[in-house]
């Protein structure tokens, strides 16, 4: 049975335009090394280059770490009556990004992105100081490098510049710490001050790295928010893969009290002023 | 062993060429770099993730086995790159649109509003000398009169308060709305008149079902002939036709269609002292092994970012640097209306009406399940509403500055309920702008070689383009008010690449295109391009698949004159409808 929550009251009538708020502070100067503590990388980094395993049935730290993370940003694209939601200040009684699945749906994106013959060139690359040469022919391994830890990283030290208070808290990464506002304030600098700051230069390299790096901030920025829309909303979080079904009916589903169709609907409302056909 | 033609990509125009050219009798060879799609009921769902996901969805840009990683495109900016691989390609996920291109953006147009189109850039020949193989294709695909859902009832009650007339021909000659002219079998029987799966068994229902999921690929109704799907993708229609042309065409010989048969290379030779393409390589995705076949002819057909990739990666020659610039997309943008009522948003073919403004562009509805109206919200240029506006946050007559609806807003617009939202695309009549562009990517390379890097300096369009959009976005919101709508997003959508054109693009002048008015490369013989990115411009807006068909129907009766000493057929015979039962039988 379909369980549909109650509608919200109605909006009100053309609400206030909202405001922009002012840029946030100049970030504290800060070593390398001490960012990455702050941002709890340091340790699981070492962790999992030692090969350590942490105690079974519990995740290695930089999943941990990673997952948390993403979290943040599941919330803050769709928030609701979890944890994390009520850190970063919007908690809502309906279901949200988290009882989406969304965190590990992130996860799982970002891991699949950068396929790994990319990466292999990469390497191959960098091993003779040399391009790539085109068309050569790049590994064939089945497999995709895990970006979700380095975008976790980007968040959290972004977290850090915004609001250096995010140090520390009750979550366990400086971006699940961060108010509605702080993430907001994050994905400005991701969209615009630190691209064109990056832009400055590579503006003026020759094709084919004019604008790469600066262009692949401003994609990220984007498609973080895009990815983490089309996940919460979608049915990732209850489709068994194995048998191709719904394990139950998806949070946005229940948000928007959207009805599937098996094959057809009685939507047929006729043909606008009775015409089947035009000429020409 | 020397085919007489290969067609390289079975997308919307590869298979046009293909189905022409076979039905002539022609031992024609199609390659697909992605999924053959041949038991849709088996293979696909309707759930959007398992569909579109772009990284693992049935539907996404990557080789068929879902295990693999999808395909890397580079894009320097905040932009989405939506294609779909396998055959039928983009047409798996369109909505069927057909609409003819504005006449303003062919040569020799004279009519009084000549300024408002990119003339610098027109197509080489005559609007009405593209209207007989528009003719051909309308019959071959079928398109038909859309008919309507409650969304489309809302949506035409807005248009019909904008003060002007509703249109009833095929050719858009002035600012009008209408029912979309649809490549969608009308809905028969049982269909549309119910939602019990038991009452729309074929052939009790035929046609469109109502089902509301086009962007998922069309498998209804359930137990037809696959060339009686109702939305006519080219899996539906001209595959079918390629695949048993010996069996409705007096001369046909059937196409050798192959999936998972990525093209890496286009092979040339020197004949007669002039530079002539000979044949291709490809790339077996499931083993990893190569192929090479010899052709008379090969034609392009891989989409409008693809084909310029093969282009440069197989170091054909670009001595005018044109080869992948010129890359339009329509500037689409979104604009979305809150109702009290029912608005069927999620419900009936994707979309069944439209606006059209020749001079500035078309508006259409959209109709769309929960995740993609999210997404449609999440992507903007503009920032997040209420928090920053990355440079823009336009203002206007919607309501507060355009930019991404998330967090607690998106939780309030959507439990508002899908079904009291309707959505309005922008479709900008944009201008050839020789910086976006497809170049080769400083990311190393995959199996297939140098990936793509698509550029889109969005910001710094045309004066006329930005203008253009602007003046859509008003109307679209005139119209979502004047139907009702209490409250009015604008996104100001990041380039979402979806209608994509021009990027080999046909011209009058040497300097600034790729193909001459046949589709031919204008620097190696026998060689042709059969896609969207011969386009010579964005139409003026018009949704682009139906002219990229017409184009392409076209282009193969060229080639069959040039290169096999045949006659032209359109205009001279009748087509046969890719529904006919034949096909049906010889499937």
């Amino acid at each position: 049975m379909p369980d549909p929550l109650p509608l919200n009251p109605p909006l009100p009538l053309n609400p206030p335009p909202p405001t922009e708020p002012p840029p946030p502070p100049d970030p504290p100067r800060r070593d390398r090394r001490a960012l990455l503590g702050a941002a709890g990388l340091a340790t699981a980094a070492t962790v999992t280059a030692a090969g350590a395993r942490p105690a079974r049935a519990a995740p290695d730290p930089l999943t941990a770490w990673t997952l948390d993370t993403m979290t943040g940003l599941a919330v803050f694209v769709l928030p609701g009556p979890d944890a994390h939601s009520r850190a970063q200040g919007t908690p809502r009684p309906d279901p949200g990004g988290v009882e989406a699945g969304l965190p590990r749906f992130l996860v799982d994106a970002l891991n699949r992105y950068l396929p790994v013959p990319v990466v292999t060139a990469y390497r191959r690359a960098a091993l003779t100081a040399l391009p790539a040469p085109p068309g050569a022919p790049a590994s064939l391994a089945k497999d995709a490098v895990p970006l979700a830890p380095l975008v976790a990283l980007l968040l959290n030290i972004q977290a850090l510049r915004v609001d250096p208070r995010t140090v520390a808290g009750p979550l366990p990464t400086p971006f699940s710490r961060l108010s509605y506002a702080g993430k907001a304030a994050v994905f400005r600098l991701l969209e615009g001050p630190d691209p064109a700051l990056v832009e400055a230069l590579d503006a003026h390299l020759p094709e084919p790295l004019k604008r790469t790096a600066s262009g692949l901030l401003r994609f990220l920025g984007g498609a973080l928010l895009e990815l983490a829309a089309l996940g919460g909303l979608s049915e990732w979080g209850v489709f068994d893969p194995t048998t191709r079904r719904l394990t139950g009916r998806p949070v946005g589903w229940r948000l928007s009290g959207y009805v599937p169709a098996a094959e057809g609907r009685p939507e047929f409302r006729g043909y606008y002023q009775g015409r089947r056909e035009v000429t020409g | 062993m020397t085919r007489d033609v290969i067609v390289v990509g079975a997308g919307g125009g590869g298979p046009v060429v293909a189905k022409e050219l076979a039905a002539r009798g022609l031992d024609v060879l199609l390659l697909e770099g992605g999924a053959r799609h041949g038991d849709p009921r088996r293979e696909w769902t309707h759930l959007e993730n398992d569909a579109n996901n772009p990284l693992t969805g049935f539907l996404r840009f990557g080789p068929p086995d879902r295990r693999e990683p999808a395909w890397l495109r580079e894009e320097p900016q905040n932009s989405f790159l939506l294609q779909a691989a396998g055959v039928g390609g983009t047409t798996l996920h369109y909505f069927g649109n057909s609409p003819r291109a504005y006449p303003g953006v062919f040569h020799g147009y004279d009519g009084a509003d000549r300024a408002m189109y990119d003339t610098a850039h027109a197509f080489p020949f005559a609007y009405r000398d593209l209207v007989p193989y528009y003719r051909w294709v309308e019959a071959t695909l079928p398109v038909q009169t859309a008919a309507m859902g409650v969304k489309e009832t809302v949506f035409l009650s807005g248009a019909e308060k904008l003060g002007i007339p509703v249109q009833t021909a095929k050719d858009t000659t002035g600012w009008s709305y209408r029912p979309q002219e649809n490549a969608i079998l009308q809905p028969g029987g049982t269909a549309g008149r119910t939602g019990d799966p038991a009452e729309l068994q074929h052939p009790r229902a035929t046609g469109c079902t109502f089902c509301g999921y086009c962007l998922q690929g069309c498998m209804e109704p359930p137990g037809a002939p696959r060339n009686l799907y109702a939305k006519r993708s080219t899996d539906n229609s001209y595959v079918p036709m390629a695949l048993t042309a010996a069996a409705w065409s007096p001369h046909g010989r059937d196409v050798t269609l192959l999936a998972d048969a990525y093209v890496t290379r286009v092979h040339t030779g020197h004949r007669d002292g002039r530079l002539t393409a000979t044949g291709v390589t490809w790339r077996t995705g499931a083993t990893g092994e190569t192929h090479r076949e010899d052709a008379r002819v090969v034609v392009l057909a891989g989409g409008a970012t693809e084909t310029p990739r093969l282009w440069l990666n197989s170091g054909l020659p670009n001595p005018n640097g044109w080869v992948g610039r010129g890359y339009t997309d329509h500037f689409l943008d979104g604009v979305t209306g809150l109702f009290d009522h029912d608005t069927g948003n999620s419900r009936g073919p994707n979309s069944a009406a439209r606006c059209d403004f020749p001079g500035h562009g078309a508006l259409e509805n959209i109709g769309l399940p929960p995740a993609m109206q999210a997404y449609s919200m999440a992507l903007s240029d503009s920032g997040i509403r209420g928090r920053y506006r990355n440079g823009r946050g336009f203002t206007g007559p919607w309501d507060g500055p355009t930019g991404r609806v998330i967090g607690p807003e998106l939780k309030e617009v959507l439990a508002h309920g899908i079904d009291r939202l309707l959505n309005v695309l922008i479709l900008t009549g944009d201008d050839v702008e020789a910086h976006n562009r497809v170049t080769q990517s400083v990311l190393p390379p995959d199996s297939h070689g140098p990936v793509p890097k698509v550029v889109f300096r969005s910001r710094e369009r045309t004066r006329r383009t930005q203008a253009n959009r602007e003046f859509l976005a008003r109307k679209a919101t005139e119209l979502l008010r004047r139907a009702g709508a209490r409250r009015v997003y604008r996104f100001d959508w990041a380039p979402l690449l979806l209608h994509v054109h021009s990027t080999m693009r046909m011209g009058l002048s040497a300097d600034d295109s790729v193909l001459d008015a046949d589709a031919r490369s204008r620097w190696i013989d026998h060689l042709y391009i059969a896609d969207n990115s011969a386009l010579a411009n964005s139409l003026g807006g018009p949704n682009p698949t139906l002219t990229t068909q017409a184009l392409a129907t076209r282009t193969a009766e060229k080639i069959f004159a040039r290169h096999f000493g045949g006659d032209p057929w359109v205009g001279h015979e009748t087509p046969v409808p890719s529904t006919d039962p034949r096909v049906s039988a010889a499937l």
